[in-house]
């Protein structure tokens, strides 16, 4: 061969070889990145046969604020798993710990550091499913929380009892809640939840968590998936996880299970339909389906309050009284008429007509 | 000793080994309380007093003085009560979930009312003070 032929043939090597590492290079470039097709849950989707948590491989969508730079990944990431079979019964206990109380958050959701929401879509039976956040002051409300009842979540009853304080049963409980996301009438984020699985299971972790972000201006992961059993419209129950972001969950961190039940109050889950238990102390409750707001005089105490002594609902800080404590939110408590007036508040536009 | 911790309405002082919840003015109302009496802390409440001047000691129930102030958060006092003369309870006036609570009966220990102070802190609409000595 000659030196020409040679130098030719060795160019031609040299040149082929450079095609391919090119080629091999798009190719990484292409098929290197993750399938957004293949939610990570779906890979890890192992749930026993007691085990039932709706739209553990529900596509999620995002509402306001956007994610400027972390990729959001999906809510059920994090491989939370919870068998309700290994939920100890309910036993006037609003919540337990669930893996010992450490939240199981995956190593890319434990990147966030910019506010985030997620809701999953509503189920073909129209069930929440997990709503995950990473919250902060931006995701915090600025105003007072507006009306929900347009919203009917599933196995959703308007029903009363004497034994249940507030005497509403169920209430459309926020799974992230409005003092946290700032949101509304969103019906992906609304369940059917008894009075005490509000007040007394979710909302002292929420308070916890507000008043964390509120001094410190840090990051919080939080997700709460409501956990119901084979087709029930009614959830058993909802896990709630938390964990602190800047300083690695020394502030906030927890994993608990809070009960949807309601102490002296039976309730079928499948349908949302109840009956007082038989060892309720309350035994003279009565059950009615509300239609309109009962008279004073039909209340059963007999203290004669004075004049203007009425309870209303007020919240921490909220302009208006509310007559109704579900219109005041999860937030408000009692005071009387006359101290919501020395307060300078005026009556709820709503339920003060 | 005068001994200072903060409790919600279930008398809950902590949850899974972390705070129910903290307030900056509550520090700041602490610290005008003192009016230049010894502050002590141990370490994991040093945090939360950043901006003021107190001492950390980690065995700081045992190293108070008469008229030191200890902030409890995560300590059980009941076993140097002896020794304390005045309780200073906050109230954050709401529910936290709590695995840790204050359960001793002060009253039938001899503490009187002496005090009671409302403010409104940076995260919490209504904080109550009270001052119990004995």
């Amino acid at each position: 061969m000659s030196r020409r032929a040679k130098k030719r043939k060795n160019l031609l090597i040299v040149a082929l070889s450079f095609t391919a590492v090119l080629l091999i290079c798009i190719g990484v470039g292409i098929y290197g990145e993750k399938s957004p097709s293949v939610p990570e849950s779906a890979l890890s989707s192992e749930y026993t046969t007691e085990q039932i948590i709706t739209q553990t491989t529900a596509a999620v969508t995002e509402t306001k604020p956007q994610p400027t730079t972390v990729k959001p990944t999906n809510p059920t990431a994090g491989k939370s798993k919870l068998n309700l079979g290994s939920i100890p019964k309910f036993k006037n206990s609003p919540y337990v710990e669930v893996n010992g109380n450490v939240p199981q958050f995956s190593a890319s959701e434990k990147k966030h550091r910019t506010a985030y929401e997620s809701y999953s879509p509503l189920d073909s039976l129209g069930r929440c499913g997990t709503a995950f956040a990473c919250l902060c002051r931006e995701t915090m409300p600025t105003e007072e929380r507006g009306a929900i009842g347009s919203v009917r979540p599933s196995g959703w009853h308007t029903v009363r009892y004497d034994c249940v304080d507030g005497k509403y049963l169920y209430n459309r409980c926020h799974l992230i809640g409005y003092q946290l996301s700032a949101e509304n009438a969103n019906e992906r984020n609304l369940i059917t939840g008894t009075r005490y699985l509000n007040v007394e299971g979710m909302l002292p972790f929420e308070n916890m968590v507000a008043d964390y972000i509120r001094e410190t201006s840090n990051h919080v992961l939080y997700k709460v998936t409501p956990v119901y059993s084979g087709k029930n419209l009614v959830a058993s129950g909802v896990q709630m996880q938390a964990w602190s972001v800047e300083d690695k969950g020394s502030g906030i961190s927890f994993n608990v299970y809070c009960y949807n039940s309601q102490p002296g109050v039976k309730i079928n889950y499948s349908n949302g339909e109840s009956a007082l238990s038989g060892g309720a102390q309350g035994t003279t409750a009565k059950k009615s389906t509300y239609k309109k707001k009962p008279a004073v005089k039909s209340k059963v105490t007999k203290v004669v309050k004075p004049k203007n002594s009425r309870t209303v609902y007020r919240t921490p800080s909220g302009k208006r009284y509310h007559y109704s404590s579900t219109c005041g939110g999860k937030n408000s408590y009692e005071v009387s008429l006359d101290e919501a007036k020395k307060s300078g508040l005026t009556p709820c536009m709503k339920c003060g007509k | 000793m005068i001994a200072a911790l903060c409790l919600d309405d279930n008398n809950g002082m902590m949850f899974n080994h972390r705070r129910q919840s903290r307030d900056s003015r509550l520090i700041a109302n602490l610290v005008d309380f003192a009016s230049g009496r010894r502050i002590l802390v141990n370490d994991f409440s040093a945090e939360l007093f950043a901006e003021y001047r107190v001492c950390v000691d980690t065995d700081f129930l045992k190293s108070a003085g008469c008229d030191d102030i200890c902030f409890v958060e995560n300590e059980d006092i009941s076993s140097c009560l002896d020794r304390v003369h005045t309780l200073v309870i906050y109230r954050w006036n709401r529910k936290y979930p709590s695995d840790k609570r204050f359960n001793l009966d002060i009253v039938n220990l001899g503490y009187k009312l002496s005090e009671v102070t409302e403010f409104s802190g940076t995260s919490h609409d209504r904080i109550t003070r009270e001052v119990y000595i004995r």
